[in-house]
């Protein structure tokens, strides 16, 4: 039996589906179980199939895989959809007692329990996922008490009565397994340990590492999946001093927050796909102007609405070359959740730095997965800020031009010029997204043009000198077999090189957090003898940039399914791409 | 800097490149005096400009100041205005600007009523590109992109703010220069949201609503012993259409500015060397 259980639950949308599964995910996490969980949702409220599933291991667990093992189905389509993920030694929790018979193949066991009636008989019919959990935890041997525990974190706002009703219902599903079916032959084994993890999700982190790094305004508008970065930052960023505002379109919130921004507060926006195009309008006023902002792309399938709930990696073009005119920008790829926290930080010191938007580039696939890690990968200890060149009042003086006006747009060796805020005396000063000199009026001079531009590029050019544009890597150091990726596919790819390694394949990985600026890989291109660029996307943005960086043709495997890489899914295809010859 | 700024304080040094005789001198005149008369300084003002000859107006004033794009200029003010209650906002722009690309966010802001106040020159053209039709062009004025006369009827922007639930609405002339200071100064002094519409001819391309035109036709409302704090007053100045008024429609006594209600206090430009000194409960949430 595999080591790792993979449980799933799947209903229609408004089934409760989403909270079932984080509560189990806790109650496994508070086990100190690690956890790693995925979504298949649809793009509407009520109606349309929606799944939770959840990978848990006593080790670090990082990428989805082709299986589960216990699967409640709330509907018929839950087991459809899931069916070659089924294997002979799964179980399907169903409830018989409804209006629909469950055709489950017969090499696995139906575990067929009356969720509704023993829901009503604990307290409401509601409950019924919490009796499945309850059924989950027999079949498996995973202590009952856990869950009580998550039952308790989630419920212990709305009074003890609901949270005894919630313990209730899991204990009577839990008897009702024990007393009708004898399971001892699946073998679950779902060990406890003394560990105490956290499990969040990329834009939890996103949103906890804006608080971190001082964040104090954030303006957006609603859209799938950054939302809830939004819904994460309000209620806890004001305990910081700071405010959100849900402004009117994406248009309204890079502006609000370009604003906040100039008057000198830590400020962020989150967008997706469309949000990111009305944005794009005032991403080259930022940068003119020389604004410190964090704009957040949270990546979906696209174009257009494209497919709203479903995983893509479509946008580093965007990013890279949005915008008319040209302008620098910083772009940052975390690469794993607890990557969005340390480079949301990274991104606002860049920011203020080099006086520079910054566009912090995440998917789908990692703002809605949750993961276990030890707290002590978020040490808020280690947290720095760098406010970069913002003067203060006895600073000013050293930037007044004869005249005694502040160059705010100062052309200097590094590129970065000082910036005063709102309040400094004798620094007022403005700026405009139309070219300028060094006190931000208005040229069309020739040199004052030339001499601006160059100022703006020249902060890549120090960006690029002083900064770390380091890569991740994993896997053998010296393996001829190099796949390089950006953003979610790291877990899997890592967990892919466990596959290989069984087939004898060693494969070098390299994780790139940053597509602008990147680290050199010609180096480590050259050494190897097969490259291959890992994306989800359907051309291969990235690929297409590493050719350009080392004139070299890559192979490349690209999905744009709408579904995220899993583990061994990569192993089969890296294999089979190795097999290849180079494309011509 | 206290309380001997002058006007000419928040004059920069950058000649205006306005066609002599524009409303828009007359405006920022009034602009720049209200300011200074309301006890405040350069250094602890901002001034949001947007696109158009209008929006020219950040360039020649001397503040803090953002140009930004087209018919954004509210949200830039709203969002300094959150990050720094302590700070003088004031968002300036043309007729185009601020009721035509920027119309959604003008019905917003107005609704959120931040604390600032918001200017607009209203010449009822497009004056930076040259002459075309405005929303607030009348329906028969003839432009090179309307031979005809735009055949739609305009926006009344106070008539919006008032259905967007304005607290403050008020309407000058840019060439009465005492009256139009006045009101700009009691939009400042308004806790909330302080529109005004001012008359902003366009001597270049607009010859019906001219200097003469608005001399003739404006009645002042403080001559006709209208009460601003009266709504239905106010909806009635507002919604005429046969008479052009100057003066304070509309102004709620009881207005709480956005930030006040949102519980907004601090500087937000102030923050900690690192992470918050609570920042671990942030962590601790997720166990
Ligand atoms: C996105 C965008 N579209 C169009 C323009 C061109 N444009 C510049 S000013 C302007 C109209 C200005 O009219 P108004 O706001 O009435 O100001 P005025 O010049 O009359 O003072 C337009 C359409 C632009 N700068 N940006
Ligand atoms: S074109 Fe009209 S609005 Fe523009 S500066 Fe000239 S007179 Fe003023």
């Amino acid at each position: 039996m595999a080591e790792d259980l993979n449980w799933a639950i799947g209903g229609e949308a408004g089934d409760g589906i989403d909270s079932t599964g984080k509560i189990f995910a806790q109650a496994l996490s508070r086990a100190g179980r690690h956890v790693f969980t995925s979504k298949d949702f649809a793009s509407r409220i009520r109606g349309g199939y929606t799944a939770y599933k959840i990978r848990t291991s006593v080790d670090r667990v990082q990428s989805v895989v082709d299986r589960l093992d216990i699967l409640v189905a709330l509907t018929q389509r839950t087991i459809d959809e899931n069916l070659d993920e089924l294997h002979e030694g799964s179980a399907v929790i169903y409830d018989g007692e409804r209006s629909w018979e469950a055709d489950i193949p017969d090499e696995m066991t139906a575990v067929d329990v009356p969720l509704k009636s023993l829901a009503e008989e604990a307290g409401g019919a509601i409950m019924r996922n919490i009796v499945a959990l309850g059924a989950a935890c027999k079949i498996t041997g995973f202590d009952v008490e856990y869950l009580d525990e998550a039952l308790e974190k989630r419920f212990g706002g709305k009074g003890s009565k609901i949270v005894e009703n919630n313990k209730e219902a899991a204990r009577l599903g839990q008897e009702y397994v024990e007393e009708n079916y004898d399971l001892e032959h699946l073998g679950y084994n779902v060990d406890v340990t003394d560990n105490d993890y956290v499990l969040l999700n990329g834009n939890e982190a996103i949103g906890m590492g804006a608080i971190a790094a001082g964040c104090r305004f954030y303006a957006g508008y609603p859209i799938t999946p950054a939302t809830s970065i939004m819904e994460y930052l309000t209620g806890r960023i004001e305990d910081y001093g700071g405010h959100v505002v849900q402004a009117e379109d994406e248009l309204s919130a890079i502006n609000m927050a370009l604003g906040a921004a100039r008057s000198g507060a830590r400020s962020m926006t989150a967008t997706s796909g469309a949000g990111i195009d009305l944005m794009t309008e005032t991403f080259g006023l930022v940068a003119t102007s020389e604004t410190p902002l964090v704009i957040t792309d949270v990546q979906r399938s696209g174009p257009s609405t494209g497919m709203p709930t479903k995983q893509e990696q479509g946008d580093l073009n965007m990013a890279l070359y949005g915008g008319h005119g040209e302008v620098p920008r910083f772009v940052l790829t975390p690469t794993s959740i607890d990557e969005c926290f340390w480079k949301t930080i990274e991104a606002f010191n860049l920011a203020e730095k080099y006086q520079t938007p910054v566009f912090l580039v995440s998917d789908l696939a990692m703002s809605v997965t949750e993961q276990t890690f030890e707290p002590e990968t978020f040490d808020m200890d280690a947290v720095e800020i760098d406010r970069g060149k913002l003067v203060d009042e006895d600073e000013v003086d050293e930037w007044l031009d004869a005249q005694g006006h502040f160059r705010a747009h100062a052309v200097t060796e590094d590129g970065v010029s000082p910036r005063a805020i709102p309040g400094t005396t004798d620094a007022a000063h403005m700026s405009t997204g139309l070219e300028h000199d060094e006190l931000g009026r208005r040229t069309e001079e020739e040199d004052e043009r030339v001499q601006q531009v160059d100022k703006r590029y020249r902060k890549v050019e120090t960006a690029q000198n002083e900064e770390n544009w380091d890569y991740r890597e994993f896997g053998d150091e010296d393996a001829e077999n190099l796949i390089i990726s950006w953003g979610s596919n790291e877990g899997a790819l890592v967990e892919a090189l466990g596959y290989l390694e069984d087939d004898g394949i060693d494969v070098r990985v390299i994780s790139v957090p940053y597509i602008f600026p990147r680290p050199d890989l010609s180096d480590d291109i050259e050494a190897a003898e097969e490259v291959i660029v890992v994306e989800c996307n359907a051309t291969g943005q990235f690929a297409d940039l590493i050719e350009h960086d080392v004139l070299t043709r890559v192979k490349r495997i690209n999905k744009y399914t709408g579904v995220r890489f899993k583990a061994d899914e990569l192993a089969e295809q890296i294999t089979e791409q190795l097999s290849e010859e180079v494309p011509a | 800097m206290s309380s001997d700024v002058r006007f000419t304080d928040f004059k920069s040094d950058k000649q205006p490149t306005w066609c002599p005789g524009c409303g828009d001198f007359g405006t920022m005149n009034g602009m720049m005096k209200a300011l200074a008369e309301t006890g405040n300084d350069p250094d602890n003002t901002f001034v949001v400009a947007g696109i158009g000859c209008s929006g020219k107006i950040g360039t020649y004033m001397h503040s803090y100041a953002l140009h930004g794009v087209h018919g954004r200029a509210l949200p830039v003010g709203t969002g300094v205005k959150m990050a720094r209650p302590d700070i003088e906002v004031m968002v300036a722009g043309g007729d185009g600007d601020g009721y035509s690309i920027g119309a959604g966010h003008f019905v917003h802001a107005v609704r959120r009523n931040v604390d600032m106040s918001y200017v607009v020159m209203d010449n009822r053209i497009y004056g930076l590109t040259k002459g075309q039709a405005s929303p607030t062009s009348r329906s028969d004025f003839e432009t090179s992109t309307t031979p005809e006369g735009p055949k739609q009827p305009p926006v009344n922007p106070l008539a919006l703010a008032l259905a967007s639930g304005a607290s403050f609405i008020a309407q000058s002339f840019a060439s009465d220069a005492l009256r139009h200071q006045e009101i700009v100064q009691e939009a400042i002094e308004h806790d909330g949201f302080g529109f005004v519409n001012v008359f902003s001819p366009c001597v270049t391309f607009n010859d019906v609503d001219t200097y003469d035109y608005f001399r003739e036709n404006l009645v002042d409302l403080q001559e006709e012993d209208h009460d601003p704090n009266d709504y239905e007053a106010a909806k009635e100045v507002i919604t005429s259409s046969d008479k052009e008024y100057q003066g304070v429609m509309y102004k709620d006594e009881n207005s709480v500015p956005y930030h006040e209600q949102h519980g907004v206090t601090e500087d937000m430009s102030e923050i900690p060397d690192g992470a918050p000194e609570d920042a671990m409960d942030l962590v601790r949430e997720f166990y």
